[in-house]
C-alpha cells in the first residue's frame, strides 16, 4: 500500500535499532511496571501486605471518604462589577487589535478584562493572520508575577516620582558636561516610540541612539548600501518566487519575517495552487545545521560554513557565464550532481521569478547575492527595495564602537531599551566591564537581567498587551495596538518615561494620536482624524497605496568581494567547524523565560528545555561520539559544555549549537536552561558572523536530554505519503492510491480475494456500526505541502485548551501533555534523485516531512470501544468526546488509540507547587481559558477538536437566527497557522473548504487500513524534485510500476 | 418585649398624625389652595426630582414657603430658565447650588394649581415637624438594638430553666435515693417479694415469646435492613444536592418587591442571561439607575426568612455604602467596595451552561415543555416563581439527573422558527409530520454539550 519505497524514521534509534530500543518500544510504559512480582508475590516483602492490615487500610479508606465527603458544601461568593464597564458582557470575549513583540498586527481576546488569547488578524498584510509561536506563548508572560513590580532605583523598588527627579538631574549633568547619552535599543519600527526617542535627543543633544540586533542582518543593510546606495533589508516576496535557493537563511523559522515568509512560501506550495497550475515553487536549501526551512526544502545539500562562501561565489560564476557577465576563477566546491551548475541554469530559465537568498551577515556575501539577484532581474518581482522591511535596522559596527566609547569614558549616561548585550553581545564581559565606566545607567527592562543587574535605574516598561503600540513593519504599512488590561504592575510605557525626561509629560495616547494625525493618515489620505483613528483601532492596521518596486542593475566591481569571502572561508576552515543559530522557539534568548516555549519541541530535533550540540552520525562516530554524550565545545576564547545530539542532515565535520539558551537572569523559567554560545559568534569586519573553528573533546558525561522525537514510533506503518510534483501533475492522486483504493473497495467485488488479501477486510468485516452521519459532522484537512512545522498550532493549543507545561523531567518520562503534536520524519535522499551525495559520501543527505498529529476524531474510534466507563464516546457531530468527569484513568483508551494522541495527568498540573510555571500561581491562572476545564490528576485528556468554539460558533449563529457558515469555527490550531495548512469545519457542508478539500486527490488518512475511520484527512506531500539519471520512466509511470513492485 | 411596645407605640403615633391631618384638612378646606389637588399634582410632577424633608435632584421643599413668596415660586415654576436669564438674585443662587441643572418649566400648570401644591408642601412639612416632636419622647432609638438582645435574652432565659430543671431534679435523685435507703434500712420491702409483685402483662409476654422467634429476627433485621438501605440511598443520591439552598444575602434584596410589586423585567438586571453564558449579577450602578431617586422603602413590610422585620430604607443605603455615595450631594466617593453576593446557583466547574442557549434561542420550547403562563417570565422555569420569592432560593436541584430528564422530555418547538436548522430537513419532515422531536434526539444528551 506504501505510495512510495521510502523508509522514514522519526529517530537514529528507529533506523538503527539497538535491541534495548526495540524492546522498549514494544512496552507500554517506559519504566518497569512491577506487575508480575506483584502477582506472582516475589516481589520485596514491602510490597506484600498481611490480610489485617489490608482491612484495616480499606475500612481507614472508607472511613476517611465517608468523612471527606461530609465536608459543607462551600460558600461561593458572586461579586458583580461595583460600574460594569460598557463594553463587557460577563461570558462574552472582546477582541481588540495588537501588536505583536516581532512587529506584526494580532487580535487580543479578552475575557471580563483579561487578555487570555492572542489570534491572527487577517487584515495585517504582513502576517496575514498568521501567528507564531512565540506570537501565542507572549500572553502568559503578561501575568509574570516575577517581573519587576515598580521602578528600581539604585536597587530598591522606588516611586516613579524619585525615578523622575534623579534620571532627570543626572541626565541633566551629562548633558552639560559634554558626554555622551547613549539609548541603545534593538531595532524599533513604531513611529510613535521614534517620534519620542526624537523628542528625547532633542531635549539632551548630546544624546544618540545605537541600533542593536542580537541577531543582526547589517550585513544585508550595507550590502544594499554598497550595490544601491540603499541602506535597507529589503522585502521578500516568496509568492512571487517559483524558484528559492537559500544560502542557510532559515525565513520559515527565524529569518527576518518568518510568519509573512511562510504565509508567502505557502501560497505557492498548497492544495489551492498545486490545483490551479498543477506546479509548485522549488527550492534548493544549502546549509549547515538542519533548520526549519531545510527540512521543508525540495533539495537541501549539507554545507560547511567555510565552503557555503565558495558555493556561493560558484553559483555566481555559474549564472554569469550565462548572463555574460565578469566571472572569477575561484576554486568552488561541488556537490552530486553538478547541483550547482544546475541550480544556476534552472535560475537563469526561471530569470525575474526567482530569489536568491543568504542567511550570513557578511557584508560581502550579501553583496554577491545582490549581483547574482540582479543578473537574474529579480529586482522590482520578488525582492522589494522601494518598500523596503523596516524589521532590522540595526548596525553591528556602531555596537563595536559604542564599547570602544565606553572604555574611553565619554559615554556617560546609557540607556537600554530592549535589548541585553551583557548576555547577547559576543564579547559580554568585555561589555559588562565598560559598563562601569558609565555613570548613569538605565534600563527599561521587565527585570533585573544580565543586563541590567547594577544599574542604578530600572524603569519597568508596560507588556505590549498593556500599553499603546504601533509599529510599521514595512515601509507604508501602520499597525496600531491597544492596551488590552490596566497595567498590573506599577509599570510605565518607556516612551512615557523618555517623555517625562524630556520634560514633556504627556498622556502617552495623545501623544500617540497626535503622531498619526501629523505624519502617518496624511501619508494615508486625507479624512477626519476621529474616522480615520476609530477606523484604525477596528483594523489594526492602514496602508499606503506603496510605490511600485523598482528593478536594479548591479555595476559595483566584485573583485574585493570575492577575495574577502574566499579569505574569510579559509579562516573559518577548520577540522570542526561550529555554527550558531537563533532558536525558532526562545528566539535571541528574549523568550527563554517563556515556559511554554521551552516545552515546545525544537520543530527538528524536537528537543525540548535545552540546547545542545548538533553533529552529525559519521562524524560523531569518527570522533567515537555517542549520542547524549557531553562534550566540551572550544573556540573564540570561549567553551562550552553540552550534550550531543546525532542529527541527521548536519554537514560532517560541523557542529551546530542554538543561541539563547543559558541565561542567568531570565526568571525562573528560563534561567540555567542550556549554556549561552553567544561568545562563539565572531566580529570579522565589524559584523557578527555567526560561525568559527572549533575544537571539540569528549567529557566523560552523559545527559539525556528531554525529547519527544522517539515517544511514538512509526513501526515501518504507512503514516506519509509523498510524491513528486511531475507525478501530481500526470496523476493528481499520486502517492494517496492507497487511500483511492480502499475508498472503492465497498463499491467492488466482495469477493475480491486480491483485494482483501491487500487491504485486509476492511469495510467488509467490521466491529462497528456505521453511524449515519446527520446535522453537522466535523472534520479537518491538513496539507501537508503547507505545513512547515513551526508549531505555532501547539503552542495556540496550549493557551486555548488550558494544557499544562510539565517541565523537562517529565518530558524525559514522555508525559508531555500536547494535545497536539508535530511528528517529524526522515527520509534518505533516494539515489539518483537530487540530493543524493553518493554512498560513500561523509553527507548524510536526508529529506524531512513534518505531519501535525492530534486526535483523529475517528468515526469508529477504538479508544471509545475500551472505556470501562464510557468516559469517551461518540458524538453525532463526529467528535470523539472525553469527559473528563466521568474518566477515572484506566488508560485502556490511551493504549489502544493508534496514533497515541491521549495524554494522561500524572499531577495536579494545576495547583502543584513542584509545577512552577504559570498555572500554579494566581496570577498565572488569569490566563486560563473560563470555558475549558483544568484537568485535574488522573484523568486522561486529548484533543477535542475545540468543542468549546464549535459550540460558541453554533450559538452564534442560533442567536443570528441563520444557518452556520463555514468559517464560523475555526480551531485554535487553524486559526493561526501562519501557513494555513490546517482547514476545520462541517464535512456535510458540500461547499465547506474542508469538505472539498477532503475530495482533493492528494487526500489519504492515517492508518486508514485499519478501519477506525479517522476524520482527519492529509493532503500528500508534494516535493518538487526530479531524478537525476531517468530510470524507468517519469512521474506517474513510474510510481505506479514501483507501488506494484511494492505490494 | 420592648420591640412590641415600640410597635404599639408607633401605630398609636401615627394615628395621632392622622387625627391630627384630617383636622387640619378640614380647616385647610376652606382655602383655594386644596392640599389634597396639591398632593396628585405633586405625586405627579414633581417626586422625579423633589421631596419634602429632603434634598433629592433638587432642593428640599420643606420651608419653601418660607423662602420664597408664593408670587415668586410661581413664576419659578412656570418658567425658572427665563428667571435665570432675566438676573434673578435668588433665582441665579438655587440654580448655581443645584449645579446649574434646570428645571423643566411647567407652563401648565395654573396658579391655583402651584398654590395647591404649596399648600400639600407645608401641610407635608408640619406633618414631619410633629413626627420629629414626638420621636425623641416614643424611645424610637431602641427599635436598631432589638434583634441581637432578643436571642441573647431568650439563651440566658434558657440556660436558667436547664439549671433549675438540674436543680429539681438533683433533689428529686436525692429524696428517692434517701426513700430507698431508709425503707432497706427498715427492711420493710424485701427485694424477693418486690419480684414477685411484678407480673408481667399480656403484651410483654407476647414480645418474649416473639423475640425468642428465630424467624421474626430475622425477617426484622431483614426489614430494618431494607427500609434502611432505601433510606440511605436515597439520602446519599442528595448528597451534594443544595435544592432550596437560601443563603443570607449582605443585603436583603427582595426580589418579590421588585420583580413582582415593580413589575421590573428580568433582564432590566440580569441582562447577560439574553446575550452571553452568564445571567450576570447586576452591578450597582444599575440599581443606582432606580436608587439614586429611590432612597427610602415604603412598601409593604418586609420579613426575612427567620420572620424578622427587614428596614427597606436600610438596605438601600447599603448600595450606597458599597458605592460611596452620599445621597445628600449625590457625589460618589472613592472608597468603594463590590458587594459580596452569596451565589445560590452552583454548578459545578466541569458543567457548561449557557443562559442565552436557554432563555433565547429554546425559549419556545421550554415554555411549552414547563407549561409556563405567557406573563411569566421563561427564567421561572428553573428559578421557580422568583416574583413571589423574597429571598431568592436555588428551585431545582440543578443535577446532571435534572439537566437530562429535561433534555429527554422537552420537545423543539423553537426549530421551525429558527433558520440555523434550515439544512436539518429530517428535523423539520418530522415536526410536520407532528413527531415528537426531543433535545436528546438532537444530541442533547451527548457529554459535549456540557462537558469540555
Amino acid at each position: 500500500m506504501d505510495s512510495n519505497n521510502k523508509t522514514y524514521w522519526k529517530g537514529l534509534e528507529e533506523l538503527n535499532p539497538t535491541p534495548e530500543f526495540e524492546a522498549l518500544q514494544k512496552r507500554e510504559f517506559a519504566e518497569d511496571l512491577p506487575i508480575e512480582e506483584i502477582l506472582s508475590g516475589k516481589a520485596n516483602d514491602s510490597s506484600v501486605m498481611p490480610r489485617r492490615d489490608f482491612l484495616k487500610s480499606l475500612g481507614f479508606g472508607v472511613g476517611a471518604v465517608a468523612l471527606a465527603a461530609c465536608n459543607k458544601t462551600p460558600v461561593n461568593k458572586a461579586i458583580p462589577y461595583l460600574i460594569k464597564p460598557e463594553e463587557i458582557t460577563p461570558g462574552i470575549p472582546n477582541y481588540y487589535t495588537g501588536v505583536s513583540k516581532d512587529g506584526y498586527g494580532i487580535l487580543v481576546k479578552t475575557r471580563e478584562g483579561r487578555p487570555i488569547k492572542i489570534e491572527g488578524n487577517p487584515s495585517c498584510p504582513i502576517a496575514q493572520g498568521g501567528v507564531d509561536a512565540a506570537g501565542h506563548a507572549s500572553v502568559i508572560d503578561l501575568y509574570d508575577s516575577t517581573k519587576l513590580q515598580s521602578p528600581l532605583l539604585k536597587g530598591a523598588a522606588s516611586s516613579w516620582e524619585d525615578v523622575d527627579a534623579f534620571v532627570k538631574e543626572e541626565l541633566t549633568k551629562v548633558n552639560a558636561s559634554g558626554k555622551k547619552i547613549v539609548l541603545l535599543t534593538d531595532s524599533i519600527n513604531s513611529p510613535s516610540t521614534n517620534a519620542a526617542i526624537a523628542d528625547f535627543i532633542k531635549a539632551y543633544p548630546t544624546a544618540v541612539q545605537v541600533t542593536y540586533d542580537a541577531v543582526s542582518y547589517s550585513g544585508i543593510i550595507n550590502a544594499n548600501k554598497n550595490s544601491f546606495d540603499k541602506a535597507v533589508v529589503p522585502s521578500y516576496k516568496f509568492d512571487n518566487a517559483e524558484l528559492i535557493v537559500s544560502f542557510g537563511a532559515d525565513f520559515l523559522g527565524t529569518w527576518i519575517s518568518p510568519v509573512e515568509f511562510a504565509a508567502q512560501y505557502a501560497s505557492k506550495r498548497n492544495a489551492r495552487h498545486l490545483k490551479e497550475t498543477k506546479s509548485m515553487s522549488r527550492h534548493i536549501q544549502f546549509e549547515t545545521e538542519m533548520s526549519l526551512t531545510g527540512s521543508n526544502a525540495d533539495v537541501r545539500i549539507p554545507v560547511r560554513p567555510s565552503q557555503s562562501g565558495l558555493a556561493l561565489i560558484g553559483l555566481y560564476n555559474s549564472v554569469a557565464k550565462l548572463a555574460g557577465a565578469q566571472t572569477f576563477s575561484v576554486e568552488t566546491p561541488e556537490f552530486a550532481g553538478n547541483i550547482i551548475a544546475k541550480t544556476a541554469k534552472e535560475l537563469w530559465e526561471k530569470k525575474g521569478k526567482s530569489l536568491v537568498v543568504a542567511g550570513s551577515n557578511d557584508v560581502s556575501v550579501q553583496i554577491l547575492v545582490n549581483a547574482i539577484n540582479a543578473l537574474l532581474t529579480n529586482y522590482g518581482s520578488t525582492i522589494d527595495l522601494d518598500n523596503a522591511s523596516q524589521q532590522y535596522k540595526g548596525n553591528d559596527a556602531e555596537v563595536v564602537e559604542l564599547v570602544n566609547e565606553m572604555n574611553r569614558g565619554t559615554v556617560g549616561a546609557l540607556i537600554v531599551y530592549g535589548v541585553n548585550p551583557s548576555y547577547s553581545y559576543p564579547k559580554a564581559a568585555e561589555f559588562t566591564a565598560a559598563l562601569k565606566k558609565v555613570a548613569v545607567k538605565i534600563s527599561f527592562a521587565e527585570r533585573e537581567d544580565e543586563t541590567s543587574k547594577e544599574f542604578e535605574v530600572i524603569a519597568p516598561d508596560h507588556h505590549s498587551l498593556e500599553a499603546w503600540t504601533d509599529a510599521e513593519p514595512r515601509k507604508g504599512v501602520f499597525l496600531i495596538g491597544q492596551p488590552t488590561i490596566n497595567p498590573i504592575y506599577d509599570t510605565r510605557a518607556a516612551q512615557k518615561s523618555l517623555l517625562v525626561w524630556a520634560n514633556n509629560p504627556v498622556e502617552y495616547l495623545d501623544y500617540v494620536k497626535n503622531v498619526w494625525n501629523t505624519t502617518i493618515f496624511p501619508q494615508v489620505g486625507a479624512g477626519i482624524f476621529q474616522d480615520q483613528w476609530d477606523n484604525l483601532l477596528r483594523q489594526g492596521v492602514v496602508k499606503t497605496a506603496g510605490v511600485a518596486a523598482q528593478s536594479y542593475t548591479f555595476a559595483k566591481d566584485l573583485g574585493t568581494v570575492v577575495s574577502t569571502i574566499t579569505n574569510n572561508s579559509k579562516a573559518a576552515a577548520g577540522k570542526v567547524e561550529l555554527t550558531v543559530f537563533k532558536h525558532t522557539n526562545v528566539g535571541d534568548g528574549r523568550n527563554a523565560n517563556n515556559p511554554l516555549l521551552q516545552e515546545l519541541p525544537d520543530p527538528v530535533s524536537k528537543v525540548t528545555w535545552d540546547n545542545y550540540v548538533a553533529i552529525s552520525e559519521k562524524f560523531a562516530k569518527e570522533q567515537g561520539i555517542a549520542e547524549f554524550d557531553v562534550v566540551k565545545v572550544e573556540g573564540n576564547g570561549y567553551s562550552v559544555e553540552l550534550p550531543v545530539i546525532l542529527q541527521p542532515g548536519q554537514a560532517y565535520g560541523t557542529v551546530s549549537i542554538a543561541l539563547g539558551y543559558g541565561r542567568t537572569a531570565a526568571g525562573k523559567a528560563g534561567n540555567e536552561v542550556g549554556k549561552n554560545v553567544y561568545p562563539f559568534v565572531s566580529i570579522i569586519n565589524g559584523s557578527l558572523q555567526n560561525f568559527n573553528a572549533v575544537s571539540i573533546n569528549k567529557t566523560g558525561d552523559s545527559i539525556e536530554l528531554a525529547r519527544t522525537q522517539t515517544h511514538h514510533s512509526i513501526e515501518g506503518r504507512d503514516i506519509i505519503r509523498e510524491t513528486t510534483v511531475s507525478a501530481y501533475a500526470n496523476d493528481p492522486s499520486a502517492g494517496s492510491h492507497g487511500h483511492h483504493d480502499l475508498a472503492e473497495i465497498s463499491e467492488k467485488d466482495e469477493k475480491d480475494q486480491a483485494k482483501r488479501d491487500k487491504y485486509g477486510n476492511l469495510k467488509l468485516l467490521n466491529l462497528w456500526e456505521d453511524k449515519e452521519k446527520k446535522g453537522h459532522h466535523w472534520g479537518m484537512a491538513i496539507d501537508l505541502n503547507a505545513c512547515t512545522g513551526c508549531g505555532s498550532c501547539i503552542v495556540s493549543c496550549n493557551i486555548e485548551n488550558n494544557v499544562a507545561v510539565v517541565g523537562r523531567d517529565e518530558v524525559r518520562r514522555r508525559r508531555e501533555m500536547h494535545w497536539l503534536r508535530i511528528d517529524r520524519y526522515y527520509a534518505k535522499v533516494e539515489e539518483g534523485t537530487e540530493g543524493f551525495m553518493g554512498h560513500d559520501s561523509k553527507e548524510e543527505a536526508v529529506e524531512v516531512i513534518h505531519q501535525p498529529m492530534l486526535c483523529q476524531h475517528c468515526d469508529h474510534a477504538p479508544c471509545e470501544t475500551v472505556c470501562p466507563v464510557l468516559a469517551t464516546m461518540h458524538s453525532s457531530e463526529g467528535l470523539n468526546q472525553m469527559a473528563y468527569n466521568r474518566c477515572f484513568g484506566t488508560r485502556y483508551c490511551a493504549n489502544n488509540c493508534p496514533y497515541k494522541v491521549r495524554r494522561f495527568n500524572w499531577f495536579n498540573y494545576a495547583d502543584n507547587d513542584k509545577f512552577d510555571y504559570y498555572m500554579n500561581n494566581p496570577m498565572g491562572k488569569l490566563v486560563l481559558n473560563p470555558d475549558v476545564v483544568v484537568r485535574s490528576r488522573g484523568v486522561m485528556e486529548k484533543c477535542s477538536f475545540c468543542v468549546q468554539r464549535i459550540q460558541a460558533g453554533k450559538l452564534k449563529a442560533k442567536m443570528e437566527n441563520r444557518p452556520l457558515k463555514d468559517g464560523d469555527v475555526k480551531t485554535a490550531c487553524q486559526q493561526s497557522c501562519p501557513a494555513n495548512a490546517i482547514i476545520f469545519g462541517d464535512i456535510n457542508d458540500p461547499e465547506s473548504e474542508v469538505s472539498k478539500l477532503l475530495h482533493n486527490e492528494r487526500t489519504y488518512y492515517v492508518l486508514e487500513s485499519i478501519g477506525v475511520q479517522p476524520g482527519i484527512g492529509y493532503l500528500t506531500a508534494v516535493r518538487n524534485k526530479e531524478k537525476v539519471v531517468a530510470e524507468h520512466g517519469h512521474g506517474g509511470h513510474n510510481h505506479e510500476a514501483k507501488a506494484e513492485s511494492h505490494s | 418585649m420592648s420591640k412590641n411596645s415600640n410597635v404599639f407605640l408607633k401605630t398609636c403615633l401615627k394615628k395621632g398624625v392622622l387625627i391630627l391631618t384630617i383636622a387640619f384638612l378640614s380647616v385647610a378646606q376652606a382655602f383655594a389652595a386644596d392640599p389634597k389637588e396639591g398632593e396628585t399634582l405633586f405625586k405627579a410632577n414633581c417626586t422625579a426630582c423633589h421631596a419634602v424633608g429632603k434634598r433629592v435632584t433638587g432642593p428640599d421643599l420643606k420651608n419653601v414657603d418660607q423662602r420664597h413668596d408664593e408670587a415668586w415660586l410661581v413664576k419659578w415654576v412656570h418658567d425658572s430658565q427665563a428667571m435665570v436669564k432675566g438676573g434673578d438674585a435668588a433665582a441665579v443662587k438655587v440654580f448655581g447650588e443645584f449645579s446649574q441643572q434646570v428645571m423643566p418649566s411647567f407652563a401648565n400648570l395654573s396658579e391655583d394649581n402651584v398654590k395647591s401644591i404649596l399648600a400639600y408642601i407645608k401641610q407635608e412639612g408640619e406633618a414631619l415637624d410633629k413626627k420629629a416632636a414626638a420621636a425623641p419622647a416614643g424611645g424610637a432609638t431602641a427599635a436598631d438594638s432589638g434583634t441581637s438582645s432578643y436571642t441573647i435574652f431568650g439563651l440566658l432565659g434558657l440556660v436558667v430553666v436547664l439549671f433549675l430543671v438540674i436543680v429539681v431534679l438533683n433533689r428529686v435523685i436525692k429524696t428517692l435515693e434517701q426513700l430507698v435507703l431508709t425503707r432497706k434500712a427498715e427492711g420493710s420491702i424485701s427485694e424477693t417479694e418486690e419480684e414477685e409483685e411484678a407480673v408481667p402483662s399480656k403484651f410483654v409476654q407476647t414480645i418474649k415469646i416473639l423475640a425468642s422467634n428465630k424467624k421474626v429476627i430475622a425477617l426484622s433485621i431483614v426489614a430494618v435492613l431494607v427500609v434502611g438501605s432505601a433510606w440511605s440511598w436515597k439520602e446519599m443520591w442528595e448528597v451534594g444536592v443544595t435544592q432550596n439552598y437560601q443563603p443570607a444575602q449582605p443585603i436583603k434584596f427582595s426580589h418579590k418587591v421588585h420583580a413582582g410589586v415593580n413589575q421590573i423585567n428580568c433582564q432590566y438586571c440580569h441582562s447577560g442571561a439574553w446575550k452571553s453564558k452568564n445571567a450576570s449579577i447586576p452591578s450597582a450602578n444599575v440599581c443606582m439607575n432606580c436608587h439614586n431617586q429611590i432612597n427610602e422603602y415604603k412598601g409593604e413590610a418586609l420579613v426575612d426568612a427567620d420572620g424578622e422585620k427587614i428596614d427597606g430604607t436600610a438596605e438601600i443605603q447599603k448600595i450606597y455604602q458599597a458605592l460611596d455615595y452620599d445621597p445628600a450631594t449625590q457625589k460618589y466617593g472613592t472608597s468603594q467596595r463590590p458587594i459580596e453576593w452569596v451565589r445560590i446557583h452552583n454548578l459545578p466547574d466541569f458543567a457548561y451552561f449557557n443562559h442565552s442557549q436557554h432563555v433565547k434561542v429554546a425559549e419556545e420550547s421550554i415554555r411549552a415543555a414547563k407549561g409556563l403562563k405567557a406573563e411569566d417570565p421563561v427564567c421561572y422555569a428553573c428559578h421557580g416563581e422568583v416574583a413571589k420569592m423574597d429571598e431568592v432560593y436555588q428551585a431545582s436541584q440543578l443535577t446532571m439527573q435534572w439537566c437530562v430528564d429535561c433534555h429527554r422530555s422537552t420537545e423543539m418547538k423553537h426549530a421551525p422558527k429558527n433558520h440555523y436548522y434550515d439544512g436539518m430537513v429530517e428535523l423539520h419532515e418530522k415536526i410536520k409530520k407532528g413527531e415528537k422531536v426531543t433535545v436528546a434526539q438532537m444530541g442533547g444528551l451527548e457529554c459535549a454539550k456540557c462537558h469540555y
